[in-house]
């Protein structure tokens, strides 16, 4: 038996497909598309990196076309020619396009997502509870630093956090929440949720959003924003460690809105026998495909344009595109940072009126200085959390 | 009866009504040799035998089945899987084509260009330049790749 058989002649255009769709490494399918000219040709007619990037992502099935744009930014000129070769030419970008979003869908760093807070669906006492405390850095533990819906004597209505994200094209892997302990209640209860969902989309209108950052409640999230993404239901201990929810695979979010669904309530407030959640961190890790990728001209049916950027260089040395990552990075810390300080004179007025609380008050602020710095390095919050809890129990007793 | 091309035969007789039974009919496989027919048949059986003997437990049926499938490919020639392809796809076997295709996928993962040359038998009708170019293109999905 010869070794060396004209392998890709025997086999027919389906069986050449079928085979290659079973590469699940876009390095691989770029490789074998610079096999050979006849190769490259098969797989840009049939469309096989499209294929590669709507198994992985289903939520590109939603794309109208492709775009590439140049090195000034502005879209390469479409060449006029046969119908033919233009079909050819629109294959080609295709391939390129989706060659590349194969690449950095798997390739860019993860980090955190969440650019600020949109709208709690309930919150009970604005602003000292508001959403934005979910976004301070995890080692905080305050009597101010959670999100508390407002209370329900039927234990299965639900509540939603809305989030805005870094870009409107992000690949979402796992969301982290920790549900927040009442220390300074009798039996410190934690108020978490049963369950927990996620649902990702874009504002329905582009306008809407800026008016609704920071309301009290959005009168109707479900009028505001169109869903093209439910996780499963998943289940939430009733423990104030930061829980990880990690999707079952990873999710395109389209339009840069996520929101958490927090399903039926287990603890009651002991004051006035109502179920109550607090959140008291959030956050949401997963990569940032843009500038590199931009989406345009969501539609209310989902359906939008896809451009890539050609003057960002893919390789995986090239420090750009995670430069950009940390210029992105740079404005939500300033953004934390004015509310944290507008947070730390909230603080000081509180000193002043409740005296007992005086000294807990002192521990906190400087616990968290060293906690935002922890922060930025992720791994080490959880430990953090545990040690300074107890430390606040024993002063507490 | 998991080779569909042969069961058309079956079907046909039944209709026919020919009682003189199934064992003196020739099935003409022309474009199946003997070698790759042989191990496909093994499959086959043992396919069936792993299901038989897991009947309500499908995680126990896949796990014994991929046991077994990574036994297979240790005594099987990468060149072969070429043949035993067109066998498969041939027959109609669809199982055993999955399962071919997925290994010729894992034997090419990570290589170099040249190998998946030699493997396939193709040569480079590239033009000159043409290869660099797409070297610099996709310079991404040429680092780290397995030595030769």
């Amino acid at each position: 038996m010869e070794a060396c058989m004209d392998f890709m002649n025997w086999l027919d255009l389906d069986m050449s497909e079928k085979l290659l769709m079973h590469l699940k490494d876009p390095s691989d399918l770029a490789r074998v598309s610079s096999v050979s000219r006849s190769l490259r040709d098969f797989v840009i007619a049939n469309g096989l990196f499209k294929q590669l990037c709507l198994r992985m992502f289903p939520q590109l099935s939603k794309v109208a076309h492709v775009m590439e744009l140049n090195n000034c930014g502005v879209k390469e000129p479409v060449e006029v020619g046969s119908s033919h070769s233009m079909e050819w030419e629109s294959l080609a970008r295709d391939h390129r396009v989706y060659a590349t979003l194969a690449r950095v869908c798997t390739s860019f760093s993860l980090r955190d997502c969440i650019s600020e807070a949109i709208s709690a669906s309930s919150t009970d006492n604005y602003p000292a509870e508001t959403i934005d405390n979910t976004l301070l850095p995890a080692g905080i533990v305050s009597r101010r630093a959670y999100w508390s819906s407002k209370g329900q004597s039927n234990p299965a209505v639900p509540e939603t956090l809305t989030y805005k994200l870094v870009s409107e094209f992000c690949v979402i892997t796992e969301i982290y929440i920790r549900p927040f302990k009442a220390y300074f209640q009798r039996g410190s209860p934690i108020y978490s949720a049963k369950s927990v969902r996620f649902r990702m989309g874009h504002p329905k209108s582009p306008n809407d959003l800026g008016s609704h950052l920071l309301c009290d409640s959005l009168p109707s999230a479900d009028d505001t924003f169109i869903w093209t993404y439910t996780s499963p239901e998943f289940p939430m201990a009733q423990e104030s460690c930061l829980q990880k929810f990690r999707l079952p695979e990873p999710v395109l979010c389209i339009g840069g809105i996520l929101q958490i669904e927090l399903l039926g309530r287990v603890q009651t407030q002991e004051m006035d026998g109502l179920f109550y959640i607090c959140i008291s961190h959030v956050h949401v890790v997963g990569r940032c495909l843009s500038p590199a990728f931009v989406v345009e001209n969501i539609q209310p049916s989902g359906t939008f344009v896809l451009k890539k950027d050609m003057r960002y260089k893919f390789h995986t040395q090239q420090s750009s595109p995670d430069n950009e990552a940390q210029e992105i990075s740079d404005d939500q810390l300033q953004r934390r940072f004015r509310y944290l300080r507008n947070y730390l004179r909230n603080l000081n007025v509180i000193e002043i009126e409740e005296y007992e609380g005086e000294e807990e008050d002192v521990v906190e602020i400087e616990e968290y200085e060293s906690g935002e710095e922890e922060y930025e390095s992720g791994e080490e919050e959880d430990v953090e959390i545990e040690e300074y809890e107890s430390g606040e129990e024993e002063d507490e007793a | 009866m998991k080779f569909c091309a042969v069961k058309q035969y079956f079907d046909d007789e039944n209709n026919n009504n020919i009682t003189s039974g199934a064992s003196t009919t020739m099935i003409p496989l022309p474009n199946v040799e003997s070698h790759p027919l042989a191990i496909l048949i093994t499959y086959c059986k043992k396919h069936l035998k792993i299901k038989a003997n897991n009947a309500d437990n499908k995680k126990e049926t896949e796990k014994e089945m991929e046991q077994y499938e990574q036994e297979l490919l240790k005594k099987v020639m990468p060149q072969e899987l070429t043949e035993l392809i067109l066998a498969a796809n041939y027959l109609n076997f669809k199982e055993a084509l999955d399962f071919f295709c997925r290994a010729v996928a894992s034997a090419i993962q990570n290589k170099s260009i040249e190998f998946v040359r030699k493997f396939f038998g193709l040569e480079s009708d590239f033009e000159l330049g043409e290869e660099e170019k797409l070297r610099e293109e996709f310079a991404w999905s040429f680092e780290g790749v397995d030595e030769d």
